[in-house]
């Protein structure tokens, strides 16, 4: 008797109820699900529609469906879940769908946004105000836990910190248009000066044939002209004499710099090797900061280019230099001392004996032949520097400083071909940003993110620079993140990417990479900086560069959801 | 001018790195073998002295009979060493000792020590006795006199009756001096049995007359050659360290045999098997001797006798349904020998009734010799013996038993909370995160680094907001340097450890130039207390809890990267005699100093977990393994040193997940969750150098499986706290090696690969092995077993069963008979699972019957103590399962007001299902129980459901939501 007046008092609160509020939702059930709980007696499981409940076992804290859609507003089936050990009787039905159907435990969240929290947090004595600021995920009050509603302050915080952020992403849009304005003015500008470049590249190509032929002329013309030379025997002996002593003073010197440099480079490396063995056998795990500095520094000293002492061509020139005068390729001094007559002496005597017009001609003959020979490689040419005229040099000159302009020219015409070809990311927006550094104080050391140029690293207690990454490619990556309140982080989807790669090595490690993760700010600004592994780290920047880019992609159909 | 000044400078440079070099780059080089530590070389070179004499050897060690006094309960007398016939037998007085526990102990001493009618060398500060106070750290209870033990004595021996039942005896034969232990007649320890008993009393140094080279020599001085060689007696050096010795030759040796056993367990830590080795040679022993020498190895080897981190001298001898025990309780560097010799009982039946006995010797530098023999007969009864001595382990708090986040660093405070939200948002639970030395200032404990660490209050309140803790680390060395008040409040107090000059004595570790702060010193304790109230370690909370490393202590310039011998510490014992000790001292100072941080009122249970400990370590917190390689050997190795620290009675251990060296491979660190999942202490570490692995980074399908692992542990977090629970009030291992639950089953004592879990009955099988598809798994004949997971059933016949374990599966099994508790939904951390509601599964074998335990209390203060705990013992027979009280009957008859409180808070908390597997066949078709709880007079009826396994399953039956409280009584009959 007493149960029956109990359930007919029961459902005439019920029908009351709905009378009322028009089939309110059971706990936990967002307005998307409503229709699957509008039974009055009986609850149907939402994937496994051949299980009927009685109405009471709805949010009665025991789990039955296999799909977990009877208890929405309680933890009773948060363990239906990949990540939960799967045994047997861990679901109610083991030959049903096991994955949850529902999204969460529905926040309403009056005065703010609702939302879904996790089934795990949902009476666990703790107030999740971040997610559920209604504290409706504690209603059961667990160990005496009360989570008063705090929607109000918070939703007013939010939207006070929504308007922030929608002033900033509008201030960050605006922005973005201006760097975009001025990467398209670059990119004008380099366009402009490919097109002058070219031009001036003609212009050049043209100027550098003329003085070519203008410097044959010179040289065929000073080639055939015999120059006797003065005959200042004493001056040159004197000379001579003077330059024999001189060279030999450098010889001594070359002879005992290069005696210390070897007895240097045998130290160094007898040292370097002390040193890599130490390196190689210190034990790391005593963290000695003192050998860990010595063995860092060791470490960026092997890693820096060498220059090229060892270099065996050099060596060996070095030996022929090092060598006493008179043997074997050296300067054979009593030549120079005493006067000699050359073939052109001998020339001009023979020419002595003969008529004048004979000797005019043979002359004229002679020099045709010579340079017939000199051109074909069969007598030297008369090349001493001094012994060149000025006109003959000035030639060469021009033509030089031509080749050269062109040169130059061609290389800066390639250098900016392959800048307008190269990737400056959506609207060519870095072209505007490129070279630009932004740095950021954090711990122990002050970071540098200089755009598609360098990242750095700079330790406030002193050392030099260290560069984390050389730029290389501009990339997309996932990320699914919670962004603060402040707005200063990366949320969840498709984010702009830029690595940096090569940068200095690393101690035990790899050579250092940055991975720079972009999202829309209104100002440039390095966030965070992790090592995600040894010498790999992580940049989170933003920029109001990528703003606008995201939510143009998002446009496509997803594939996911 | 040549610049020598600056050559000079790099000549010292190059010196210095040379040095480190040799100290750094060795593992073997850098410690000793037994040859190189004089007193093993002497002791051996003894025992192989007495071997070749064979039956001709007699002990000169004899029992004056008219020195003997028997006490009630104890026996004292003077040991006589004969040096020979014309000199003056040495004094040993000796005193042997009979608890109420049932164990004996033994302790000589040395009259002209004790005296002090010795000269020390060297003008040695020193204390010229012998290392007494080994039982003052070691020793906190069980020392009742067993008043009824009866002694009877003759010229030739003493015979005491004593223990339960005078099950009891030792038979002490005077001449030479040895001890035989009985137990029901049967003779089970024998004492110096083989005569290698060696206590080097103190001489004077003779210097000799140099004998020049070439010279003769004289006549008489040949006959004072006494064989002995004196080289190691006055003067050791090792890897440029010399040991000054002024005491001389002190080291103290007995050899301990063990007629009938073949299997003796424990002397943690060494990377070995759990059933000991033989180490003098032979196929499958060791060359050396196992070595207690408390050192911070690195890259420890594996499947060694070589000294690691901590040492416990306790040994058990396991023979079929007999255990016995021996505890050698000396804190100075200590060495055994293990030999198992096989002896035919009947020389003409050869091999047939054929037994192994195993002996074993002992040796230690210095002190007393002082050894304790518990006689069994079960592994149990033992265990709880030496535990009743050295304490039984601390009951944790409930977040120490959870999962602990490691790393060797988390960088920044802005690094924490973001480990600590990205685990939340990979939804893995997890309860602790640790900051390891980066977080100091320039490594000064008690410091935070400014620039990294600028919020330490706020990093430790958003971990409390989850209910979660930070454990930061606090070594022993105080870095040397001006302007540090820690530093400068050590010298002005004079609380540091002393050089052999009595001055303050400085070494090398990771601050640099350092001291270390001498925790024997009572004031030192004091002075601990005030360095960690919260007002002076700002930046920490209630939830911030210690880590205390390189206790060994670790010295990176000293001998064996420990502090030299001869140092001295208060009370002027050398560190020779306390070594290791040392440890545990430390640890100690750190728990009375987080007791002292709350008001007594609401003080919390301390955490601290330390690396190196002693026998007694496991009142004070955790112990882990070192730092381990990421590597499967040592993975595999983790098993069997674990379930050696359980067996002897530092239950709270656990290794490195993933391995601290090196980076392991994504199987690797998964299978290592899966094995760390049943680890005491769950903590996954790496090195400084090494990638980051926190378990969200590993990727799919690593993660989930990961994540699967973790919450396997959380689930059974009650089970877990249960076995605590046991073995803080009785010893029990937490983890049970086979020898340890089936004594009987001769087959499988030397198994080190699986192990149950407390006694709830769950075995488990880590897998350990790359690439492993399927393990083995030994099942005792006549066990029933089901698959955890699959309920598969497998009844064991002595033998191992193949089984699948694919990279997604840990081989676990419900052994029929028992009932466990879980808790079955998934939570952010142990703490946010309080209120959850309860699952009780029971495994039935063959019989219908099963039962098990829950212990519950508010898993972080001491109200327990006040009666506040629920305390639960499951029965299933007939039937019918029930629920009754194991509390204490006073905290029943007279509850305190806290246990009244607790117990009000606690109704919320329910029994949700019961799942009952191998559910008899006759249940078929039932769909109800009936539910009885106490102070109800009404039965209840419950929704039961009963399924039907399926390829090769048990039965299985689930009762929905029985309503019943946790800490109530009930029935419920099925």
């Amino acid at each position: 008797m007493r149960s029956t007046s109990f359930l007919i008092i029961l459902s005439v609160t019920v029908v009351q109820a709905i009378a009322a509020a028009e089939a309110p939702r059971p706990l936990g059930v967002g307005p998307e699900f409503a229709k699957f709980y509008k039974g009055l007696e009986t609850f149907t499981c939402i994937s496994a529609p051949s299980i009927h409940l009685p109405i009471a076992r709805l949010n009665d804290d025991f789990c039955d469906c296999p799909d977990g859609s009877d208890e929405p507003g309680t933890s009773a089936c948060a363990h239906l879940s990949p990540l939960s050990p799967a045994f047997l009787g861990s679901t109610p039905a083991d030959d049903l769908d096991t994955t949850s159907a529902l999204p969460g435990f529905y926040c309403k969240n009056k005065g703010h946004q609702p939302s879904y929290v996790p089934f795990t947090v949902v009476n666990d004595g703790v107030c999740d105000y971040e997610s559920c600021c209604d504290g409706s995920d504690e209603w059961a009050k667990v160990g005496g836990v009360k989570c008063e509603d705090r929607c109000k302050e918070i939703g007013k915080e939010w939207k006070k910190q929504d308007e922030q952020r929608q002033k900033s992403l509008s201030n960050a849009a605006k922005r973005r248009k201006e760097i975009v304005a001025d990467a398209e003015k670059l990119r004008k500008e380099v366009a402009d000066r490919i097109q002058s470049l070219q031009t001036e590249i003609q212009g050049g190509e043209m100027k550098v044939k003329a003085l070519e032929s203008d410097l044959a002329e010179t040289e065929r013309r000073e080639r055939s002209k015999v120059v006797k030379s003065p005959k200042g025997l004493s001056k040159m002996g004197l000379l001579a004499q003077l330059a024999k002593d001189r060279i030999e003073e450098l010889r001594e010197s070359l002879v005992e710099v290069r005696r210390q440099r070897d007895t240097g480079k045998a130290r160094m490396v007898e040292l370097e090797g002390i040193l890599s063995t130490f390196k190689e056998e210190y034990n790391p795990n005593f963290n000695d900061e003192g050998v860990k500095r010595a063995v860092r520094s060791w470490e960026d000293y092997a890693a820096r280019e060498k220059s090229p002492i060892g270099d065996d061509a050099h060596d060996r020139d070095l030996d022929e230099i090092a060598k006493p005068e008179g043997e074997t390729g050296a300067i054979n001094w009593s030549e120079w001392e005493e006067p000699e007559e050359s073939d052109v002496d001998v020339l001009y005597k023979f020419e002595a004996y003969l008529p004048a017009p004979v000797r005019d001609w043979l002359d004229q003959k002679l020099r045709d032949l010579r340079v017939i020979l000199v051109e074909n490689g069969i007598l030297a040419a008369t090349h001493s520097s001094d012994g060149e005229s000025k006109e003959l040099q000035d030639a060469r000159n021009a033509l030089k400083a031509a080749q050269d302009s062109l040169n130059d020219n061609n290389r800066q015409l390639t250098t900016h071909q392959e800048d307008l070809e190269k990737d400056y990311g959506i609207d060519d927006v870095f072209r505007a940003l490129k070279g630009q550094c932004v740095s950021r104080d954090s711990g122990e050391y002050i970071y540098e993110l200089c755009w598609l140029d360098k990242t750095k690293q700079k330790s406030k207690k002193g050392g030099s620079q260290t560069i984390m990454g050389n730029f290389v490619s501009i990339d997309k990556i996932m990320v699914d993140d919670e962004v603060p309140p402040d707005g200063k982080g990366l949320g969840s989807g498709e984010r702009v990417a830029l690595k940096y790669e090569n940068g200095q090595h690393c101690w035990n490690g790899p050579n250092r990479s940055t991975l720079v993760v972009l999202a829309c700010a209104e100002k440039d600004e390095v966030w965070k900086i992790t090592e995600e592994e040894k010498c790999v780290y992580r940049m989170e920047v933003g920029t109001p560069a990528v703003c606008g880019v995201s939510d143009r992609k998002e446009e496509r159909p997803k594939d996911e959801l | 001018m040549f610049p020598v000044p600056k050559w000079g400078s790099l000549l010292h440079f190059l010196l210095a790195f040379c040095l480190f070099r040799s100290a750094f780059t060795v593992k073997h080089e850098g410690f000793k073998t037994c040859d190189q530590s004089g007193f093993c070389k002497r002791n051996r070179a003894y025992a192989d002295h007495v071997a070749t004499l064979g039956d001709s050897w007699t002990s000169p060690y004899t029992l004056s009979p008219k020195t003997l006094k028997i006490d009630n309960g104890y026996i004292t007398a003077t040991l006589l060493k004969s040096l020979g016939n014309d000199v003056q037998s040495v004094e040993l007085p000796v005193k042997i000792t009979f608890l109420q526990s049932g164990a004996a102990r033994i302790t000589v001493d040395e009259r002209k020590r004790r005296q002090g009618e010795i000269e020390l060398r060297h003008g040695s500060q020193a204390r010229k006795e012998r290392y007494d106070e080994a039982s003052k750290w070691a020793i906190v209870g069980g020392e009742k006199l067993d008043r009824s033990a009866k002694a009877d004595t003759s010229s030739k021996e003493t015979v005491v009756n004593y223990g339960p039942n005078d099950r009891y005896r030792a038979v002490i034969n005077h001449s030479p001096f040895s001890i035989d232990f009985f137990r029901d007649d049967q003779l089970h320890v024998k004492l110096n049995g083989k005569g290698l008993m060696n206590m080097e009393q103190w001489r004077p140094k003779v210097e000799k007359p140099d004998i020049k080279e070439g010279e003769e020599p004289k006549e008489g001085e040949q006959a004072v050659e006494r064989g002995e060689d004196e080289s190691t007696w006055w003067e050791e050096t090792f890897g440029g360290n010399t040991d000054s010795k002024p005491k001389g030759p002190e080291s103290v040796g007995l050899d301990i045999t063990f007629p009938g056993y073949e299997h003796v367990f424990g002397i943690p830590g060494h990377a070995s098997s759990l059933s000991l080795k033989q180490t003098r040679g032979g196929s499958d022993a060791y060359e050396q001797p196992y070595r207690l020498y408390n050192s911070d190895v690195f890259e420890y080897e594996m499947d060694s006798p070589m000294t690691l981190y901590g040492a416990i001298p306790f040994m058990q001898a396991h023979r079929k349904d007999s255990t016995v025990g021996i505890f050698w309780l000396n804190a100075a560097e200590t060495w055994i020998d293990i030999v198992k010799r096989k002896v035919s009982s009947n020389p003409l039946s050869l091999g047939i009734g054929g037994k192994t006995d195993t002996e074993t010797h002992w040796f230690s530098e210095s002190g007393l010799m002082d050894v304790f023999v518990f006689l069994g007969p079960t592994p149990k009864d033992v265990i709880s013996q030496y535990g009743e001595l050295t304490g039984y382990t601390q009951l944790p708090q409930q977040f120490a038993i959870a999962y602990h986040q490691c790393r060797w660093n988390y960088v920044t405070d802005e690094d924490v909370r973001d480990v600590d939200k990205k685990m939340d948002r990979a939804r893995i639970p997890y309860d602790v995160i640790w900051l390891d030395i980066e977080y100091t200032d320039g490594k000064k404990y008690f410091t935070w680094d400014a620039h990294t660490f600028p919020d330490p209050l706020g990093m430790g309140k958003q971990l409390e907001s989850h209910d979660r803790k930070l454990v930061v680390i606090i070594d022993p060395h105080i870095k040397n340097e001006g302007n540090y008040p820690v530093v400068e409040a050590l010298k002005s107090k004079s609380l540091g450890v002393k050089n052999k000059d009595n001055n303050l004595y400085e070494g090398w570790c990771w601050p640099g130039s350092s001291h270390w702060v001498d925790c024997f010193n009572p004031a030192a304790l004091e002075w601990w207390k005030s360095l960690f109230t919260y007002s002076s370690f700002t930046g920490t909370a209630a939830n911030t809890f210690v880590w205390n490393d390189m206790n060994e202590p670790s010295v990176f310039n000293g001998p064996e990267t420990t502090m030299p011998k001869d140092n001295i510490h208060h009370g002027n014992w050398e560190h020779r005699d306390v070594h290791n000790i040392n440890g545990m001292t430390f640890v100690n100072a750190t728990y009375h100093a987080l007791l002292a941080r709350d008001p007594p009122a609401s003080r919390r249970r301390p955490f601290v977990l330390t690396r190196s400990y002693y026998s007694g370590s496991q009142r004070l917190g955790a112990m882990w393994t070192g730092d381990n390689q990421a590597e499967w050997s040592h993975l595999a190795a983790s098993i069997p040193m674990l379930l050696t620290q359980n067996i002897a009675g530092f239950p709270f251990a656990g290794a490195d997940v993933g391995g601290f060296f090196g980076n392991p491979s994504k199987e690797l660190l998964t299978r290592w969750y899966q094995a760390g999942a049943f680890y005491p202490f769950f903590r996954g570490h790496a090195h400084i150098d090494t990638r980051r692995r926190e378990p969200y980074l590993a990727g799919e399908p690593y993660t989930s499986i990961v994540t699967q692992a973790l919450r396997l542990r959380y689930q059974l977090l009650p089970a877990w706290y249960t076995a605590f629970h046991a073995a803080s009030v009785s010893g029990v291992p937490v983890l049970q090696p086979h020898y340890y639950a089936h004594p009987s089953d001769e087959a499988a004592f030397a198994i080190e690969d699986q192990f149950y879990l407390g006694s709830t009955g769950l075995l488990v099988k880590p897998v350990v092995t790359e690439g492993a598809e399927t393990v083995s798994i030994y099942l005792p004949p006549g066990e029933t077993y089901y698959d955890y997971f699959t309920y598969s059933t497998h009844v064991g016949s002595g033998s191992t069963i193949t089984v699948p374990a694919p990279l997604d599966t840990i081989p676990l099994f419900m052994r029929a008979g028992h009932v466990f508790p879980r808790k079955d939904r998934p939570r952010r951390s142990s703490g946010l699972m309080r209120w959850d509601p309860y699952t009780l599964v029971i495994a039935l074998g063959g019989n219908g019957e099963a039962e098990g335990d829950l212990y519950v209390d508010d898993g972080e203060s001491y109200d327990y103590e006040d009666g506040a705990y629920i305390h639960r013992h499951f029965s299933f027979s007939s039937s019918t399962l029930r629920s009754s009280d194991l509390s204490a009957d006073t905290d029943v008859s007279k509850p305190s007001k806290k246990r009244k409180a607790y117990l009000a808070a606690m109704a919320a908390v329910r029994v949700e299902k019961i799942v009952i597997v191998g559910a008899p066949m006759a249940w078929k078709g039932r769909s109800e129980v009936s539910v009885e709880e106490e102070g109800t007079k009404q039965t209840r009826t419950a929704e039961m459901k009963w399924h039907e396994g399926e390829g090769g399953a048990a039965n299985w039956a689930v009762v929905r939501d029985p309503g019943v409280e946790i800490g109530k009584g009930w029935t419920i009959e099925m």
